[in-house]
């Protein structure tokens, strides 16, 4: 397949890249690793007149911890997040989700951070080839009216199947999104718009800058399935974080599910309801895993592989998994 | 040990450096002068009637260099066989998958083609289609093809007689049903072909193929060309696995475009188009009804199975015999009735595939098994029992000569410790077996047989010409090994010319695992006679009889004398001074029933030697995901001989990986509405290397076949088959659940736990 024509830039400052993006705006995308947005072009998913490369763009490639926070660049390639102690110690969600995405080769070649959580929602009946999309009609994503993943749907069910944004939402991270004029700093979860079309809260003029991951003496965990040990988006997943009292009770938790809606899904209530409870307790991990999946099943359709139903009742293993893994590295 | 220098020795492949080191060409690569971009339009509706097709848009697009339709193919049509004749190169009348030709541009770049190609405008009325085979059997809607009434393509019929009476004896029968969805080959390189008419007007084509000279009769016979104007070039392959053997109609659409634009024309095919635009493989329903006596012995079977062909007949007369006469090599039978039925759906052409019929050889071995519990023996005694014996003759009556089921049984088994985990491992671990027989050849009438030329240089190399296509699988490697071994020289010594129509003659081809057996037999025949030549000149030199005298190493040398010698290259220069041709050739022609034909007289001898083995495997069920992990595989192959044990090897594991790891754990394609979902290599679950088992053990078992070169037979193939059967057995055996649904995804998995629980 054959990537439609652009034009390609190569800022070589950060300012210089904001003001290319601010006056190309939604003709332009940004490129970093080109992993995910360079697969849509082939598809004609897309076609962007600009393509603004990163490429350049050291200053954007860091991690740091600087006053209780782990800050890294968005283009930092997802080999450094591999290599770093300070994430292995303490964002480990984020080390084991960083692991499973693509392969070894993509990780250390193209792959960034900031791609990882920017890319696209998926939908197996959209993620496809111009024939494939011809002779029925568009869907919602495709500009259409038609959901062909859940009948009758008034609106897009793209999943977003990112691993780095499930580990993330679990570590409670926030972004910085930058453009010529503003900086903003937002929790990842408002990052998110529910609306499968257009999946990020992102202005056409915007790029994401930086991640910051607070450090408060929390556990993290991520799991995942998929049908194959590399370049597989995972069907189900799950991060986990803990944060363990004096008394080594739960004093904190997130539980997030990905790969299941259109968004990460942070369970809040599930996840207050650990509070109190001992870190021991797999009964009520058990009960936890398993509202997650109640909770996440509504949102999920047959539009990743796998079966529906197969996929529902892995929330539930996955989210068990997690915990009882953080609760193992805290007791450790 | 063997008496050979370079035979039987674990040699590098003459082309693997090439290809490691990305220097090998493929079809993509070619760049011919003046060359142009060809781009196929394709239905996107599974069921429709053409009622008009207007080109004159693209036509019209600067830098389109002609636009084909139906109406420029003549009303040719493509089959197989004569009685199967079923597909337009480009549709006129209607189209019955989606994917299905309609129309043909070439460009002078990708751009433009791509672009003429929506200028194209069809206009379609679409009919019902249907998608699953027994639907379509009772389906009221218009047919797919006018001539086959309920959608019945291919219908194979063997009955050995005795069947019923045979029943009543039996001492326990059942009868199970077993399903499979279809499944993609995904060789490495994407189908692509390029053609051009040179100025003698004769068609010039590379394509990845399964066999130069089956591609090359019938674009000779579309183009009303004499065969010796067709010239298949030889060029690096990726893959085939069953994939590449016949002509497709871009083959005949590019060299159409060639001759339409007098420039070299290339298509290449997107990875979406070489998924539902090449071949798959049969998705099937498979009943095996089975009766043994008190022992295990089977004294009856019927079966009868339902295979989606998809929308043409390609190669279906073989692909609904296959499953069914792989099962009667491997297993004697007191008497079997098989009715194969192949349905016509509106889905892509399906046809051959390494992998057989993973539904009805899992569903036979899954059944053994089911009938061993009952009769409380164990799968191996199951096996022992029933398993082919050399000196017999198969149910539809050919003579098994070399056989060693047994040893790659009990090779197996001893290396796999069997007999200590069946039974014995802790819960949701478990053990199984499969086996498996391939035949070495199929009856091909004028095209049975393979003939080689050699020719020395004067400087003592020797040129080799062989019509064997390599594609992949060592296939040049071979031939070189066997001439350089014949004519006493080194590999380096040897310049293989093959795989090219217009140098070398007629020759089987590579997709009925016949190369190394009739084309290797070839190119053996003709070095002895080339040798027999030189031996003739250098007795008169060593002054001793021709007899006494051996080659190896680059010298002609008394048997019994080695010190009395003479260099090959001076006994071909003293040849030529002395008016003496040192050039020769050979052939082989396989001694097969030339009366048996696949659906009007499925019995006779089928081919001269069929190869048997066994596969065990290993694994551990994750019983709250259904995950499998595979933790050791062992295969042991009746290779006849082992030509090259590291070849064999790659074959073996490649083999494990399509058969196994992926054919039954995770390969399979979802669909909606006639449309495949999962066609690249992101969606279609092909394992990645770091899938495969930790261990694999290779046992090479020879049986020296009486007729086979050296004593080899087909090797390649065959352990695609009896790893699918011993992935399912292991997995049954784990969870305690036989499974009927292949392949074997952890939803199923999981499913079958949680029923058996409950």
């Amino acid at each position: 397949m054959r990537l439609p024509k652009f034009n390609y830039l190569g800022p070589k400052t950060l300012d210089e890249a904001l003001d290319l993006l601010d006056t190309y705006k939604d003709d332009a995308k940004i490129l970093a690793g080109g992993t995910d947005l360079l697969v849509r072009m082939k598809k004609g998913l897309l076609k962007p007149k600009v393509l603004i490369s990163l490429k350049a763009l050291n200053e954007l490639s860091y991690i740091k911890k600087q006053s209780g926070f782990i800050k890294i660049g968005a283009r930092t390639p997802l080999a450094d997040i591999i290599d770093s102690d300070l994430i292995q110690k303490e964002a480990k969600a984020l080390f084991q989700a960083c692991k499973k995405i693509g392969a070894i080769s993509i990780q250390h070649f193209r792959g960034t951070i900031g791609g990882n959580i920017l890319q696209d929602n998926r939908c197996h009946h959209y993620n496809q080839s111009d024939f494939h999309r011809s002779g029925r009609q568009a869907c919602h994503k495709d500009g259409g009216k038609i959901c062909y993943a859940r009948e009758e749907a008034d609106r897009c069910n793209s999943t977003c199947q990112s691993d780095g944004a499930t580990a993330l939402m679990a570590l409670g991270a926030d972004i910085t999104l930058v453009s010529k004029s503003n900086e903003r700093t937002i929790d990842l979860a408002d990052f998110y718009t529910t609306d499968g079309i257009m999946p990020h809260a992102c202005e056409s003029n915007e790029l994401l800058k930086e991640i910051i991951i607070p450090v408060f003496g929390a556990h993290s965990s991520y799991q995942r399935l998929a049908y194959r040990s590399a370049i597989d988006y995972p069907i189900v997943c799950a991060g986990v974080l803990l944060k363990p009292s004096l008394k080594n009770e739960i004093a904190e938790a997130r539980i997030v599910v990905g790969a299941m809606g259109r968004s990460p899904l942070f369970l809040a209530q599930i996840s207050s309801s650990l509070k109190g409870k001992k870190l021991n307790d797999t009964i009520a991990f058990k009960k936890a895993a398993d509202a997650s999946m109640d909770s996440s099943a509504t949102f999920a359709v047959h539009n990743v592989g796998a079966t529906l139903e197969y996929r529902c009742s892995m929330v539930s293993q996955m989210v068990f998994q997690a915990l009882e893994q953080t609760a193992e590295t805290i007791k450790a | 040990m063997s008496d050979y220098t370079i035979i039987g020795k674990r040699m590098p492949r003459v082309d693997s450096r090439a290809k490691v080191m990305g220097k090998a060409k493929f079809t993509a690569d070619l760049k011919l002068p003046g060359m142009l971009v060809g781009k196929i339009k394709r239905s996107p509706y599974a069921h429709a009637k053409i009622l008009n097709i207007n080109t004159s848009k693209a036509m019209a697009l600067p830098g389109v260099k002609a636009v084909v339709t139906g109406k420029d193919t003549e009303g040719i049509k493509w089959g197989v066989f004569a009685y199967t004749r079923d597909q337009e190169f480009i549709q006129t009348q209607k189209v019955r998958y989606i994917g299905d030709e309609v129309a043909g541009v070439a460009a002078v770049d990708e751009e433009t083609a791509i672009k003429a190609l929506d200028l194209i405008e069809v206009t379609y009325e679409e009919l019902p289609a249907v998608f699953d085979p027994m639907a379509a059997m009772a389906s009221q809607t218009e047919l797919i093809h006018e001539d086959f009434p309920d959608n019945i393509n291919i219908h194979v019929n063997i009955d050995t007689g005795h069947v019923d009476e045979n029943f009543k004896k039996a001492h326990y029968i059942r009868e199970d049903t077993f399903v499979a969805s279809e499944e993609s080959y995904f060789q490495a390189e994407p189908y692509a072909i390029a053609a051009r008419f040179d100025h003698e007007d004769c068609l010039e084509v590379w394509m990845p193929n399964g066999g130069p000279h089956m591609k090359a009769k019938p674009l000779s016979n579309a183009f009303k060309i004499p065969l010796h104007k067709v010239k298949v070039r030889k060029i690096a392959i990726g893959g085939a696995f069953g994939g590449r053997s016949e002509i497709c109609p871009v083959d005949y659409i590019c060299a159409l475009l060639a001759k339409k634009t007098k420039q070299p024309v290339k298509i290449e095919f997107t990875r979406e188009e070489n998924t539902i635009a090449t071949r798959q493989g049969h998705s099937m329903i498979t009943t095996h009804k089975t009766g043994v006596d008190k022992d295990g012995r089977v004294l009856a079977r019927e079966t009868t199975c339902y295979m989606d062909g998809g929308a043409y007949s390609s190669t279906g007369p073989i692909a609904t015999s296959v499953p069914f006469l792989s099962m009667e090599q491997a297993y004697r039978m007191g008497s079997v009735r098989y009715n194969g039925y192949r349905i016509y759906t509106n889905k892509p052409i399906r046809g051959m595939i390494r992998t057989h019929g993973r539904g009805f050889a899992c569903g036979l071995d899954t059944q053994l098994d089911m009938i061993a519990e009952n009769l409380g023996i164990d799968p191996v005694e199951i096996r022992l029992k029933n398993s082919r014996q050399s000196g017999e003759y198969t149910s539809t009556k050919s003579y098994v000569d070399s056989c060693a089921m047994d040893e790659t049984i009990l090779k197996a088994v001893e290396k796999s410790g069997f007999k200590e985990k069946w039974g014995k491992l802790p819960p949701f671990h478990g053990i199984g077996i499969g086996t498996n027989s391939v035949q070495t050849g199929f009856p091909m009438g004028i095209r049975g047989g393979s003939q080689s030329f050699i020719k020395f240089n004067e400087d003592g190399e020797a040129t080799v010409m062989s019509g064997v296509v390599d594609n992949g699988q060592g296939n040049d490697n071979m031939l070189v090994q066997i001439a350089a071994e014949e004519l006493g020289l080194l590999p380096e010594d040897i310049h293989l010319v093959s795989a090219d129509t217009e140098t070398t003659s007629s020759d089987p081809g590579s997709y009925s695992q016949v190369s190394t057996f009739v084309g290797g037999q070839a190119v053996k025949n003709a070095a002895a006679n080339c040798r027999e030549k030189l031996f003739k000149v250098a007795s008169k030199i060593l002054k001793v009889a021709p007899e006494t005298l051996a080659a190896a190493n680059r010298m002609i040398f008394v048997k019994n004398d080695p010190e009395k010698s003479i260099p090959i290259r001076k006994v071909v220069r003293i040849s030529l001074l002395n008016f003496t041709s040192v050039n020769a050739e050979g052939g082989y022609w396989p001694r097969v029933d030339m009366k048996r034909e696949w659906v009007s007289n499925p019995y006779g001898q089928m081919c001269e030697a069929f190869s048997f083995g066994t596969t065990i495997v290993e694994v551990k069920v994750d019983p709250d995901t259904g995950q499998v992990e595979v933790m050791e595989v062992t295969a042991a192959q009746d290779v006849g001989y082992a030509l090259n044990p590291l070849v064999l090897e790659g074959q073996f594991e490649g083999s494990i990986a399509m058969g196994g790891q992926g054919g039954m754990l995770t390969e399979y394609h979802e669909w909606k509405d006639g449309r495949c979902i999962n066609t690249t290599m992101l969606d279609y679950k092909l394992p990645l290397a770091c899938d495969m088992p930790p261990k694999i053990n290779n046992i090479i078992v020879e049986s020296i076949d009486p007729k086979g070169p050296y004593g080899a037979k087909e090797a390649g193939m065959s352990i695609a088959m009896s790893a699918a059967q011993g992935y399912s057995s292991a997995v049954s055996n784990a969870i305690g659940v036989y499974m009927d649904s292949f392949p074997l995804t952890p939803d199923k998995i999981l499913a079958a736990i949680k029923e058996k629980k409950q």
